[in-house]
């Protein structure tokens, strides 16, 4: 039985700090898992391990079946992995619909060459993620905290991924924006989608997961439903502690 | 942004403007337009690679100096016709350069910027030791065979080569390979993050300007007739193709086309007025202040200033 992700005693150091110590777990096909945990838990960590933009010191990690350790972050992405940032990542002078034509790009240089861009899907993601009309033309300066979290979303949703590792999806969002994006990860699950989604706004993501990892100085805590997982006085200790 | 009939309308101008040329202008003025469209070449190369992914190449002249020294080698020494020793040197500058920047297209910044320089220093020492019954060594190479001669003919010659040069450049750079090399020079990270292999596509940037430099420098030595190490592999030499890249407008081909003729002309009249080194000094000056004043360069400061007199049309109108 191959699972969409699955990491097997994954451990990455930074010099001297273990940022990730021994972590192994697995998501189930179309699942949304929360991974939650304090500032410096290290589960941006585990993101980038599994997008390969850093490698781990030793373990494995699995994607349905295959093991991708070695493979670079676009081969990762062309098996369906994507991720969005914490700290949105655009391309500055380009607008809208440039940012989501670079996630549409084939990774083929002779396709880059002879194909035009397809305006119909760039618009059509942009739509799907909450833009308006006006919006396409905007460039990154203009846009609020929400804009650039939803022109993430789109540009990721554009790799056209199976897989999709949400970074903070929240932070520095209006009530307005947070249920909107709410909205478009549920509708992500029921396409199939599978998740995982980090968050420090456990309100907001409750309802969007159908299990938690709380983890801590690199290491799992507390694994399994929401309230199991909040109940558990580790986790407690470790909000307390660490906020 | 859509072609209108403006854009259309105002190239066939210049370009009516410019065959016209010869009958208005003196043989030296020619000579200094020639000089203006072979910078024009180069520079838009450097752009290709340094003005679109933001990796600072300073070893342009390395790849400008295998073009023009394969192609006068090839038909000076070794009795190679033109046609075929250019096509020749193209390929040399592709291949020599790719194996010598392959290494440095993994490190970022000015790092990049330094080996790329050591390159050219290197080509420079180089040129002069090994073989110098081929290269010239220090004297370099003259008596290269010609493609035509006379201002006017060399002119028309080297217009259209940076004409044609230039309209692909802006085919190529257009698509959606162009695109995302622009994109690399905004934000790497978010290329890879695309699913892009940035060094796929840095590397593809880098053949496209290896190609024009090389496809430049074999026109240019087969147009000067005489090749030598201090004037190819020279630091003025290197920093006028980058200035004029970067006050013209980089990431844009008609950028550093403009910035080729203004730099040249520039040069050209202060020659009288100062004719030692410090020509360099008083138009870095100026580059500087027009680079401050404007970081997109004497292009957009054009657009800008064409946007506000529409706009004045548009409010006296109404
Ligand atoms: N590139 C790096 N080099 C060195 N240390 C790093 C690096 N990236 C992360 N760390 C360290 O690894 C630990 C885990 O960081 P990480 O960003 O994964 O935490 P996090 O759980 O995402 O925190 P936050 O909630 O603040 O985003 C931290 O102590 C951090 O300082
Ligand atoms: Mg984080």
């Amino acid at each position: 039985m191959s699972y969409p992700l699955e990491l097997r005693d994954v451990v990455k150091r930074f010099g001297g700090l273990t940022a990730t110590d021994n972590m192994s777990f697995r998501v189930e096909d179309g699942e949304s898992l929360g991974l939650i945990g304090p500032n410096g838990a290290g589960k941006t960590t585990i993101f980038s391990l599994i997008m390969g933009e850093h490698r781990q010191t030793s373990g494995s990690i699995l994607c349905n079946g295959e093991d991708i350790s070695a493979l670079p972050t676009y081969a990762r992405i062309g098996r369906g992995v994507c991720r969005t940032y914490q700290v949105p990542r655009p391309f500055a002078d380009m607008d809208v619909m440039e940012n989501i034509r670079l996630g549409l790009m084939p990774n083929n240089l002779w396709q880059m060459l002879v194909r035009g861009p397809n305006h119909d899907r760039e618009i059509e993601l942009a739509l799907s993620v909450g833009f308006a009309e006006g919006d396409l033309k905007r460039h990154p300066a203009e846009l609020s905290m929400g804009d650039l979290r939803k022109l993430e979303l789109a540009r990721t949703l554009a790799t056209g991924p199976s897989i999709m590792l949400l970074d903070e999806v929240f932070a520095g969002l209006t009530a307005g924006e947070i249920s909107q994006i709410a909205e478009l990860i549920n509708q992500k699950r029921k396409e199939g989608m599978t998740l995982i989604i980090v968050s420090h706004d456990l309100k907001s993501l409750e309802p969007l997961i159908d299990r938690a990892i709380a983890m801590n100085y690199g290491a799992i805590v507390a694994e399994g439903d929401f309230a199991h997982v909040m109940a558990d006085p580790d986790v407690r200790a470790a909000y307390l502690g660490g906020e | 942004m859509g072609i209108r009939w403006q854009h259309l309308a105002a190239w066939a101008v210049f370009i009516i403007f410019m065959l016209a040329l010869p009958e208005f202008v003196s043989k030296g003025t020619l000579r200094t337009i020639i000089f203006a469209n072979f910078l024009a070449i180069f520079a838009i190369s450097w752009d290709v690679l340094s003005g679109r992914t933001g990796y600072i190449s300073f070893g342009h002249p390395f790849l400008i100096g295998i073009g023009a020294y394969t192609s006068a080698i090839l038909s000076y020494r070794f009795g190679f016709p033109i046609a075929l020793s250019i096509p020749l040197a193209v390929v040399a500058a592709m291949i020599g350069g790719t194996l010598f920047f392959l290494p440095a297209l993994r490190i970022r910044g000015s790092y990049f910027a330094l080996v790329t320089l050591a390159f050219m220093e290197l080509m420079y020492q180089l040129v002069q030791v090994i073989r110098p019954d081929i290269t010239g060594g220090t004297r370099g190479i003259s008596g290269v065979e010609t493609i035509t001669r006379g201002a006017v003919n060399n002119f028309y010659l080297s217009f259209c080569l940076m004409a044609l040069v230039a309209f692909s450049m802006w085919l190529l750079m257009k698509s959606r390979l162009g695109t995302a090399l622009s994109a690399i020079g905004m934000n790497e990270e978010s290329v890879r993050g695309s699913g892009l292999d940035t060094t796929k596509l840095k590397l593809a940037a880098f053949m496209i300007a290896a190609f024009v430099a090389g496809l430049g420098g074999a026109f240019y030595v087969h147009y000067l007739g005489s090749i030598a190490p201090r004037a190819l592999f020279d630091i003025n030499f290197l920093f006028t193709i980058i200035v004029a890249a970067l006050i013209g407008g980089a990431s844009t081909i008609i950028g550093p086309m403009i910035g080729a003729f203004f730099l040249t002309f520039l040069l050209e009249y202060l020659r009288p007025v100062l004719p030692g080194a410090e020509r360099y000094f008083i138009y870095g000056g100026i580059a500087l202040i027009l680079y401050m004043y404007q970081p997109k360069g004497i292009y957009e400061v054009a657009k800008q200033g064409w946007g506000r007199i529409q706009a004045a049309r548009a409010g006296a109108g109404s």
